[in-house]
């Protein structure tokens, strides 16, 4: 059995996931993410690792590789890191094994992976600099309608008439909103329209990666409802073709391919001492 | 797999493994104050206590030796990174030329170059020697030596010219210094060089067996403080560092073992080595600041000095894209470092625009394609300030060797 915790190192975020591979089967034990909120983010990694695994009640000592991905260089005590198109790639798998790409949506980008049955990286496109795409857009942009960020997908889905963002610039968009609650646009509309706007970056990104059949969401906006409606209505509307799914972990996706593949990584170095290389 | 200790600079709870761990951290933030101070405040303070000189010298390689013989204080000028702005330099230089010569034209046109007394300008490519051009048009009052290496390696051609180069320059460095260059002043400087390479390479081979210990980018501090300090100073520095990391318990990573190559002349910005160790690398070799080992083996400090500084550049000097190989294969000394460190993939980092580093390039990669060893390269400058593509790509490809080679 190789017990092994990956753990993704975001902007606003770091999600944790607990995992134990027994003969090539991986079986998820806990998740958990501490949020940052302007606190030291290594402090955050400690805490939220030490009450992972007091609740799994697993000692640091059972782990058998600590993963990292993200900003990783932040966890002083990992084993090894790995890139995080690397682990969104795998953590899809793990999370949907008919899965052939992911669209990870984390805070500050977000970039569509495809990969073969094994997880590795065929190809990728990810947004540019510009934060329209992200999720740290849509977090400034309910501050602004003053809605928590979890109540965003409901209302989404309740638009009836949802007013298009007019531009991709993120600065831009942020005036739009400003000009449409003043003209009495609904909360509802506005958040659609955001969420269709991102959406359209989504596809296009899905389109240029190469991506193909089922493709999973990964990352912080992986579960926002109404981002996703929005992004198979997207997907519909180009002819994409393509599948687009969630799951309650998505967002853990990137700590869960970790975890994985430090469990690959242990079991091959552990190979190499018994072969003495 | 075992997790030796939970500190990077030794908060283990043992004392001693934390007291080398402050004394590590302590030792590089001198190096970095080295590293920062582009107006050179130790060597005008080395000249002060000395009432001596001081010589310039560009990258790759001069016998500092000589310098050192004479008295004087041999530095090394390798641009001015990234915390320079380049206003006056960028006019003598076309956009196509790389950034190195750019920013030591704006060190000498700003004043920051006063404190040198005479330069070297080693044969690297044809923008040094337009350099050591130029450096004689604006400053004239200075000495100004373009240093021609050989490229011929036979010791009755090459060697015989190198010779009288080599004579040329001590003979200079006599009349700089006013101190006669005696045989036996140049063997004392010698064996202090060699004990200085033998220090370089006792690190490097720490860095390799023990990548977690010696860091890419601490090493590249210590080696760049040894452009500045003297060569006594500096293996004091390497002594002192040897020791106080090797008591400490630095967290060994899972990292891909990988050689950086091809930036033996214009230097990556520190964070660029960050980054890329940072992205899962352990860059257990590189050829940065290579000054220091360009000669592989210790210098002959029996018979005529002289003939021991030519016959150290012709039979025991490192291969590089600035010197050429007749009869021996392209890439054969960086396979043999990539066996003997058991590296698992090399990165090529050339400077934008470096012709030697780039035209190098293409035959390195064919070699490594024989040999069955993972690359992948990049471009960088001095002074580029975002490693994110670098990083991206670093981490790709420590992530690909992990996982699928």
């Amino acid at each position: 059995m190789t017990l092994t915790i990956g753990i993704d190192v975001g902007s606003s975020a770091i999600k944790f996931a607990l995992m134990e591979i027994v003969s090539g089967e991986e079986k998820l034990i806990g998740v958990r993410t501490g949020r940052i909120r302007r606190r030291d983010p290594k402090s955050v990694i400690v805490e939220t690792f030490e009450h992972l695994l007091e609740e799994s009640e697993v000692s640091k000592d059972d782990l058998d590789y600590i993963a990292t991905t993200g900003d990783g260089e932040l966890c002083e005590f990992r084993t090894g890191h790995f890139y995080g198109m690397t682990t969104h790639a795998r953590g899809a798998l793990f999370l949907n094994k008919d899965a052939n790409a992911a669209l990870d949506i984390g805070a500050l980008h977000a970039r569509a992976i495809s990969f073969d049955p094994r997880g590795k990286v065929l190809g990728y496109r990810m947004t540019s600099q510009c934060a329209s795409g992200s999720g740290q857009f849509l977090e400034n942009i309910v501050r602004y309608l003053g809605i928590a960020l979890d109540e965003v997908g409901e209302l989404s889905q309740k638009a009836d008439n949802p007013e298009i963002v007019s531009s991709i610039c993120a600065v831009l968009a942020e005036t739009d909103v400003i000009n449409m609650v003043s003209r009495g646009i609904s909360a509802p509309n506005i958040l659609k329209g955001i969420h269709l706007s991102m959406a359209g970056r989504f596809a296009k990104l899905l389109r240029s990666s190469g991506s193909s059949g089922l493709v999973m969401a990964t990352g912080g906006l992986a579960r926002d409802a109404g981002l996703i409606a929005a992004t198979r209505e997207e997907i519909a509307r180009q002819g994409l073709g393509l599948e687009f799914v969630t799951h309650e972990h998505s967002p853990c996706a990137g700590a869960i391919g970790a975890a994985i593949w430090g469990a690959f990584r242990y079991e091959k170095l552990r190979q190499r001492e018994i072969a003495g290389v | 797999m075992e997790h030796a200790c939970d500190c990077e600079r030794g908060a283990s709870g043992d004392s001693s493994c934390a007291d080398s761990g402050s004394e590590v951290s302590e030792i590089v933030r001198r190096c970095e104050e080295l590293y920062d101070d582009l107006d050179l405040g130790y060597v005008k303070k080395w000249k002060e206590e000395h009432r001596s000189k001081a010589i310039g010298f560009l990258p790759i390689y001069v016998p500092r030796e000589l310098i050192h013989a004479a008295g004087m204080l041999p530095v090394g000028i390798m641009g001015a990174g990234d915390s320079l702005e380049i206003i006056r330099g960028d006019a003598y230089y076309q956009s196509y030329i790389c950034h190195l010569p750019r920013s030591v034209i704006e060190l000498g046109l700003s004043g920051r170059l006063d404190c040198i007394d005479g330069f070297l300008f080693p044969s690297i490519c044809d923008v040094i020697r337009n350099l050591s051009g130029m450096w004689m048009s604006l400053f004239g009052g200075k000495y100004v030596k373009y240093l021609d290496l050989p490229q011929n390696l036979a010791p009755a051609l090459g060697g015989k010219f190198y010779r009288h180069e080599l004579t040329r320059i001590r003979a200079d460095f006599e009349r700089i210094s006013g101190r006669e260059i005696t045989d036996d002043r140049l063997r004392k400087s010698i064996r202090t060089y060699n004990q200085n390479s033998r220090l370089v390479r006792d690190l490097f081979r720490i860095r390799s067996e023990t990548p977690e210990l010696a860091p890419a980018s601490e090493v590249h501090l210590l080696m760049r403080a040894g452009n500045v300090l003297s060569v006594e100073d500096h293996s004091s520095l390497l002594m002192e560092y040897i020791s106080a990391t090797m008591k400490t318990k630095r967290k060994k990573m899972d990292n891909a073992r990988i050689v950086l190559h091809g930036a033996f002349c214009e230097q990556p910005p520190l964070g660029l080595l960050r980054s890329l160790e940072n992205a899962g690398c352990d860059i257990v070799d590189d050829d940065l600041v290579l000054v220091n080992r360009w000669i592989k083996d210790p210098v002959s400090t029996s018979g005529d000095p002289m003939d021991a500084l030519v016959d150290a550049y012709l039979h025991h000097s490192v291969a590089n894209a600035s010197k050429y190989i007749a009869d021996d294969e392209k890439g054969r000394e960086l396979i043999e470092t990539c066996r003997s460190k058991r590296v698992e993939g090399v990165i090529f980092a050339a400077p934008s625009f470096c012709d030697p580093s780039l035209l190098e390039l293409p035959m390195l990669q064919d070699a490594l394609d024989r040999a069955g060893i993972e690359h992948t390269n990049f471009r960088y400058s001095e002074d580029m300030g975002q490693f994110h593509s670098i990083r991206e790509q670093a981490g790709t490809f420590a992530d690909s060797i992990k996982l699928w080679s």
